[in-house]
């Protein structure tokens, strides 16, 4: 039977033994010198313990607390516990395989890895973000689109008349929705308008310079009032801003988004909904028209508007925030087509008129 | 036995990044897949990697802590979380204003509690097991006495607008290294807390005024303030522990690091662990008598983790 040499701690004092350890059947013998006497340790294999062994050192403990110890270098007693004791879990350590064994595991797991931080970058992550703007309360949702508005309006010329005219156009009509509406209209030479997070719209006066009747600038609020009801501006902000956002969270930060917010919200007008974001706003947008008797025929009329414009004009970027697909155009024609011929009403007409005259300035 | 006077020593570690990173990536993998919870047992593996890879007089340390132990802290910790959040958010709900204040009150005070509670459970712990050549560590401190004084500091603290935490620190550490164990070794620390003031201001200001380059002469010196005043004692025996940190050095590690860590995206951040901790070890001289051979057992053993599993979530490090 062959002996190993081991360095032998009784668990009692640090005094290190030089001391060889043999292997029998049912116990391990540990024999060293002391003070000139041959002292002799029987460890029973039952209780032997490994530890988890990251290098070339093979440590094993053995008994209660305080436990003895014994460290050894050599690597045939590993040959020969396998031998001996094939049934006992010394070599059970996952871990051992992984690290010295086999670098291509590792590489692969690394890549693994790698691939799962993408996927959840990319898609988990987008995801989790929507889900987690579904559950922002109301309120924190409309001071924090206060602050993104304060940010965005500081970038357009705000047109005041034109902004209180419409304000009175929006309170005859009851958009369904929980959230303030209050729109904005600013002087730009672009056909464009786009909703914020908390019921803040804001309008170009180019848009609203070619309309041709109320029933289609409330085509145009109803669908920008269902962005705003179905959280489809903060959902989408919340997926592009996600990495940010999961940083923020994970250090407790919310100042941190609500700055990150602030920076960004002029991406605003570079977002674009997805189509299934699209069809539900126009939903929503019919719904409210029809619950306030209103002629959806302005709703064609809108998107024939923008429609035409995309063929005269290169760069518009209602069209790009919005595709407007012959879908959707035929999507309102059936609807407009089934509704039953709507009232005109007096009170909206006077606001529209308001609008229009201001408009002529 | 021979008392070995040979006078200054070193602890050495031998750690190398990329076994770091295997347990690392395995340890990821593990917790992606278990949601998490593998936590205690991927910690496990990286302290048992990091202790047995450091060497003290040509013995490796070990760390005894398993997964299991560390699982069962770590549900206990979640239940006391559990609790204390569900006191604040049944305040909250109650939409009465002096309910919600009584709930934000117990909130605070809960937490201010927990933490030298999570201290204390987490020295024993982690103290307890830690071992060289088969002798553990112990930490003999008492619950009572330290949540006296860190309820007393902290109060004081606040009250002093934080300048009184100086002393405090100061005052922790004295406690806390007069009742730590190495079998029949003693630790003393000896630091004084208006010199440590003194030091921070002079550290803060000129970090400020040179635009952040005396910031590495200013790390250098806490680490020294640390280190400069620790001592253990071996039946008499006095060691001294001393710094040979320098501005330098730390600018190497922590430029290094950042260069490190950027350019692998956060990869190769096992390289830098083993860096810093290769840093911190060859830059700590222990000077004087030390007998090697007649350390004795004398700590009890300590197998609640609690303390530890509370310590991370609350992020608060040990030493």
């Amino acid at each position: 039977m062959q002996s190993f040499d081991i360095l032998y701690y009784d668990g009692k004092t640090s005094v290190s033994h030089q001391a060889s350890l043999s292997l029998e059947k049912d116990y391990w013998l540990i024999q060293y010198d002391q003070e000139f006497e041959k002292q002799s340790v029987r460890w029973e294999v039952g209780q032997v313990e490994r530890d988890m062994g990251f290098n070339s050192l093979f440590i094993f403990r053995y008994g209660d607390f305080p436990r003895q110890t014994l460290e050894c270098k050599d690597e045939n007693l590993l040959i020969e516990l396998r031998q001996l004791y094939p049934d006992k879990a010394f070599f059970d350590k996952k871990l051992n395989v992984l690290l010295h064994k086999n670098t291509t595991v590792l590489v692969g797991l690394t890549l693994g890895l790698i691939g799962i931080l993408l996927v959840s970058y990319f898609y988990i992550l987008p995801w989790f973000s929507e889900k987690v703007a579904e559950h922002i309360p109301v309120s924190t949702e409309i001071s924090l689109g206060d602050t993104m508005f304060e940010n965005t309006i500081n970038h357009y010329k705000k047109n005041d008349s034109l902004t209180a005219r419409v304000n009175d156009f929006v309170k005859e009509i009851d958009f369904k929705t929980n959230y303030p509406i209050k729109v904005t209209v600013v002087h730009e030479d672009d056909m464009n308008a786009f909703a914020l997070p908390g019921g803040n719209i804001i309008v170009f006066d180019k848009i609203l310079g070619k309309m041709k009747s109320a029933d289609e600038l409330a085509a145009l609020l109803a669908h920008e009032v269902s962005h705003v009801h179905y959280r489809h501006s903060l959902k989408n902000i919340f997926r592009s801003l996600s990495g940010y956002l999961v940083i923020s969270l994970l250090f407790n930060d919310i100042n941190g988004i609500t700055a990150i917010l602030a920076d960004n919200s002029n991406m605003l007008l570079n977002l674009s909904y997805s189509r299934n974001l699209e069809t539900e706003a126009d939903e929503k947008a019919v719904e409210i028209l029809k619950a306030n008797g209103l002629n959806l025929n302005g709703l064609v009329e809108l998107f024939t508007l923008l429609e035409s414009e995309t063929n005269k004009v290169a760069t518009i970027k209602l069209l790009s925030t919005h595709p407007l697909t012959t879908e959707r155009i035929a999507f309102a024609r059936e609807v407009a087509r089934q509704q039953n011929a709507p009232v005109k009403k007096e009170n909206l007409e006077k606001k529209w008129q308001a609008i229009g005259a201001e408009r002529l300035k | 036995m021979e008392i070995n006077h040979s006078d200054s020593r070193q602890v050495s570690f031998h750690g190398e990044g990329s076994k770091l990173f295997g347990i690392y990536i395995v340890n990821l993998l593990l917790m992606i897949f278990t949601l998490g919870l593998y936590y205690p047992w991927a910690k496990a593996a990286v302290l048992r990697y990091v202790y047995q890879e450091t060497e003290f007089e040509g013995s490796r340390f070990a760390f005894h802590g398993t997964g299991k132990e560390m699982f069962k802290g770590f549900i206990k910790a979640v239940g006391i979380f559990v609790v204390i959040y569900a006191i604040l958010i049944l305040a909250v709900w109650s939409r009465n204003n002096v309910i919600l204040s009584l709930g934000m009150i117990t909130f605070y005070a809960a937490i201010l509690l927990l933490i030298p509670v999570a201290i204390h459970g987490a020295l024993k712990y982690r103290m307890s097991r830690t071992s060289w050549r088969g002798i553990h560590f112990g930490y003999r401190g008492d619950l009572k006495e330290f949540v006296q004084e860190f309820v007393i500091g902290g109060l004081l603290t606040i009250a002093t607008l934080g300048i009184y935490s100086f002393w405090f620190t100061v005052k922790l550490r004295k406690y806390i290294f007069s009742h730590l164990r190495f079998g029949n070794i003693e630790f003393a620390y000896n630091g004084d807390g208006t010199e440590y003031f003194k030091l921070n201001v002079k550290g803060y200001f000129l970090s400020l005024f040179t635009l952040g380059v005396y910031f590495f002469w200013y790390v250098k010196d806490l680490f020294a303030f640390f280190i400069d005043n620790l001592e253990m004692n071996q039946e008499g025996n006095v060691l001294k522990f001393r710094s040979t940190a320098t501005a330098g050095g730390y600018f190497q590690l922590i430029a290094g690091n950042l260069l490190i860590i950027i350019f692998s995206l956060g990869l190769a951040a096992p390289w830098a662990t083993v860096r810093t901790i290769n840093f911190i070890f060859s830059n700590i001289i222990i000077d004087g008598p030390l007998d090697t051979d007649s350390i004795k057992q004398t700590e009890m053993d300590y197998s609640d983790a609690t303390g530890e599993d509370i310590s991370d979530m609350m992020d608060i490090g040990l030493i």
